[in-house]
């Protein structure tokens, strides 16, 4: 379906802290593979309680896994 | 697919075979001949139903423990949600056709045979929703 206006930097994540799984971090997370899945690939955002978790199980700040698109909320006038 | 997915799958087929067998019925209803037969189908119809649910639940749950006790998570929570909002349209809409088939209905059994097609029909796309929900997100 469409794209949320929030990146992230999750599959680059999983790459720098040896090829974590989708599932291994879902199950750190407390979700299911399916919901990484989905937010990795931009379909789905997250509430901020997950967003948060997300950030702790690769040990980094929330801003370093998401990012609006152009580094703006849409529609912000800047 | 995950378990949920794989469980809405087994409901929307058990409801649409449980329907089938029940509307294949309807016939008899609209000529207002519904005794005790009825009752008995209205009966075998929901014990049948019920045990593909445990059945298919049990084989789910045994092919894959860890999937069948995960809880449900925010997304599909929310899935679930959207797709009864728009299973409850369905349902509202269906309501309203009993509402005018109970002014022209020969008799009272066809009311409720078309309430009971309206819950069955907003079933079907409450599952069906659910299942495009999961797949293909919202």
């Amino acid at each position: 379906m469409t794209k949320t206006a929030i990146t992230n930097k999750i599959r680059r994540l999983r790459f720098d802290h040896g090829e974590m799984t989708q599932q291994e971090l879902a199950e750190r997370v407390g979700v299911t593979r399916q919901t990484v899945n989905a937010i990795e690939a931009g379909k789905y955002s997250p509430s901020l309680e997950v967003a948060f978790r997300i950030a702790v199980a690769f040990g980094v700040g929330i801003e370093e896994v998401f990012a609006f698109e152009n580094g703006d909320p849409p529609g912000s006038k800047s | 697919m995950s378990f949920r997915e794989k469980s809405a799958w087994v409901t929307l087929i058990a409801i649409l075979l449980v329907s089938l067998l029940f509307f294949t019925h309807g016939p008899r209803v609209f000529a207002g001949r519904v005794g005790a037969w009825e009752l008995h189908l209205v009966a075998i119809c929901i014990a049948a139903f019920l045990v593909i649910e445990v059945v298919a639940h049990v084989v789910l749950y045994w092919r894959n423990p860890k999937d069948a006790r995960t809880p449900k998570d925010e997304r599909e929570q929310l899935a679930d949600l959207k797709a009864t909002r728009l299973a409850a349209y369905v349902f509202v809409l269906g309501s309203f056709v009993a509402i005018l088939a109970s002014v022209h209905a020969p008799n009272a059994a066809i009311v409720g045979f078309v309430v009971l097609a309206a819950f069955v029909i907003a079933e079907v796309v409450n599952y069906a929703a659910r299942i495009i929900y999961y797949r293909r997100g919202f």
